[in-house]
């Protein structure tokens, strides 16, 4: 049976808005929905550009709702974390008066036989806006705007950035390769697989000869010394972005196994300090004790199963130019 | 715009196509390529250049196309490129570099695991980031609102879409599907792609190389792709003016197709493309069942020009392919695919 694992990951992004995107953002706070001008036309939303010509648009911005009609619309009878509303809504093409285009947002209507097409609505506000599309929560059946509890007023400055959290989760195979060397891993063994065409030794639970195209299975497995020397190495000043744990630079070397040709790439290092690795340090496996074990697959390279990293083991360093192009 | 050079698809494959995988995208790449190549008697080693098309997005892995590499065997290097689409764009890159002449074999791909993710949370993150990301505007609300303006224009009925379902998928009853539920009215289940995990890969040769290969390559005569403004919003959602415009410059008016294979994930989309193509009832619209029967996402429009290949391989004359990508059709690809007596 092949394990699946599940992550989640997130892109917290700052966008910026610009001249015309922003206008409508800022005027969001205020209670008002801006369109722009495209000659006979008024866009909502508004665009810096012609949709149909790319040609980019005089500044224009002119105010249009705030209550407008339903030009189409379809009911979503199971929202989505990522829905507006968390109770069954409509999302429509919502054309406000003065408006040419239709702006999809959500209706709050009771059930689909409340919607129909040419249905006058209204926007409700947030109480709070920061100058974000759902700073109208929804529309609403009538004329009337609402507002959802205390109204906190307008921005105090023109927005200019908008804050998206994209946030997914996957669930993935696990190769069947990398569990194997993980769990070689922890008994203390350093596995690879020997590719039967070009003969190769791959570390780290890679599945696949990427030379050959051949899929690794148990009969390629190899035992593998626990001692190598440094062919490359990179030290990293930690910028600290979400999920950065380390703050101090610290050292990532490649470490070319003895007796072999496979390379083991981004491998941490113990009581080594960072002035001093080097090409050519001889340095010997470093196995945790029971619970510090890391559940990474190595498939980027790092520390796996019981494997914690490298440490120098007292042999005289290797003189040798060509290892400095040994990181596969 | 027929290049020079004659450009032929001389061989494809896929990996089996199903709900969910144990394979890893890069698996089943491997086994896509193998699959293909080995009918023609050609190994990893005869192919010039590589174009991949896949998503990060949906593999949930920054970068994960250098990952599919290890499928091509990239050693000694080798000419690769890689788009962040289906595979029929892949196809076109291919098309257009096998145009400079100094090259004869293209291997190109199209690979996605459905399955990792939920599509439903998935696509909404591709949208406007302004205006469409944050109010969480999926790929079904935007199906349901085409749909809706496709009936209003009277290219569709709820009916003519669930028999397109029930064509597509050789099953099904229409009068029994009609009393579905809505998901997003006016479409029920049965109008809905399925989630398909799945890769396919296609070999594509020149001139006589194309011709020592197989006894009837599938020369591709016409290829052109256009896109339309990025939010449905602003278009008009019972037409397709790009596909008009990419179907005529391919030159799909040149003579009759005895076969259409369309990337309509939705039946409206069927339906609609017909009618923009002009396709009469005398055209053979999406034999293989279409996306409808299995969607493998990011090679589900290569398998169409794969399947209108196939009818060239098996004796016809002229088929038409169509892919596309985005919301209510954003963007269309047509390919045209002749054989030769
Ligand atoms: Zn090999």
């Amino acid at each position: 049976m092949v394990r699946f694992t599940e992550s989640t990951i997130t892109f917290p992004y700052t966008r910026s808005l610009g001249p015309v995107v922003g206008a409508f953002m800022t005027a969001l706070t205020e209670k008002r929905i801006l369109g722009i001008r495209n000659g006979e036309q008024v866009i909502c939303p508004p665009m810096e550009w012609d949709p149909s010509t790319g040609a980019e648009l005089p500044r224009d911005l002119v105010e249009v709702g705030p209550a407008g009609t339903v030009d189409s619309w379809t009911w979503v009878p199971e929202p989505t974390e990522q829905h507006p509303l968390d109770r069954p809504f409509a999302f429509a093409f919502v054309r406000l008066d003065g408006a040419s285009t239709p702006l999809l947002h959500a209706v709050d209507a009771s059930s689909p036989d409340a919607m129909s097409d040419g249905m006058r609505v209204a926007p409700r506000w947030k109480g709070q806006r920061i100058g974000h599309l759902t700073d109208i929560a929804c529309f609403v059946p009538g004329e009337e705007p609402q507002v959802d509890g205390d109204d906190l007023g307008p921005a105090a400055e023109p927005v200019q950035m908008m804050d998206y959290l994209a946030r997914i989760t996957y669930r993935n195979p696990v190769p069947p390769s990398s569990d194997l060397v993980v769990d070689a891993s922890r008994q203390h063994r350093l596995v690879g697989f020997r590719c039967p065409g070009c003969g190769k030794t791959y570390v780290g639970g890679r599945g696949v000869c990427p030379i050959d195209s051949v899929e690794f299975g148990e009969e390629h497995l190899v035992e593998l010394p626990h001692t190598g020397t440094i062919t490359n190495h990179v030290v990293i000043t930690p910028v600290q972005y979400p999920g950065q744990t380390e703050t101090e630079p610290f050292a990532r070397v490649f470490v070319l196994l003895d007796g072999s040709d496979a390379v083991l790439g981004y491998q941490p290092v113990i009581e080594l300090p960072v002035e001093d690795v080097a090409v050519g340090v001889r340095v010997s496996a470093v196995w945790a004790s029971p619970g510090e074990e890391s559940d990474e697959g190595g498939g980027m390279g790092g520390a796996f199963g019981s494997l914690i990293g490298w440490m120098p083991n007292g042999e005289p360093p290797v003189d040798d130019p060509d290892l400095v192009n040994r990181i596969f | 715009m027929a290049p020079s050079t004659d450009i032929a698809v001389v061989g494809w494959a896929t990996t089996p196509l199903v709900r969910r995988t144990d394979l890893s995208e890069t698996q089943l790449l491997l086994r896509a390529i193998t699959s293909a190549l080995e009918p023609l008697g050609l190994t990893r080693s005869d192919v010039d250049f590589t174009c991949l098309g896949s998503c990060d997005y949906i593999t949930g892995q920054a970068f994960s196309f250098v990952g599919n590499l290890d499928a091509i065997g990239a050693w000694p290097p080798k000419r690769d490129s890689h788009v962040e689409m289906d595979g029929a764009w892949a196809l076109y890159e291919a098309w257009l570099r096998l145009q400079e002449g100094d090259i004869e074999i293209a291997v190109v791909t199209g690979s996605g695991r459905s399955s990792t993710g939920n599509p439903a949370l998935i696509y909404p993150m591709e949208m406007d980031p302004y205006y469409l990301a944050p109010i969480g505007a999926d790929p079904v609300t935007f199906a349901a609102l085409q749909a809706r303006a496709v009936i209003a224009a009277g290219i569709a009925d709820e009916r003519t879409m669930a028999e397109v379902a029930v064509r597509s998928r050789g099953e099904g009853d229409v009068d029994e599907l009609l009393r579905g539920e809505y998901v997003r009215e006016p479409l029920r289940r049965h109008d809905l792609p399925p989630i398909t995990d799945g890769a396919a890969a296609m070999v594509l040769a020149t001139g006589d190389r194309a011709r020592q290969l197989v006894e009837r390559p599938a020369y591709i005569t016409g290829f052109d792709h256009r896109t339309e403004c990025h939010n449905p919003a602003f278009r008009r959602l019972d037409d397709s003016p790009s596909t008009r415009i990419a179907a005529e410059a391919a030159g799909l008016g040149d003579a009759p197709v005895e076969v259409a294979e369309l990337q309509a994930a939705f039946t409206h989309e069927e339906l609609l493309l017909r009618s923009v193509l002009g396709l009469g009832d005398d055209v053979a619209v999406n034999p293989s069942g279409g996306a409808l029967k299995a969607n493998p996402i990011m090679a589900s429009g290569l398998c169409r020009i794969g399947h209108a290949a196939d009818h060239v391989f098996a004796g016809g004359t002229r088929a038409l392919a169509h892919s596309t990508s985005g919301p209510c059709l954003q963007q269309n690809l047509i390919c045209i695919l002749e054989g030769r007596s």
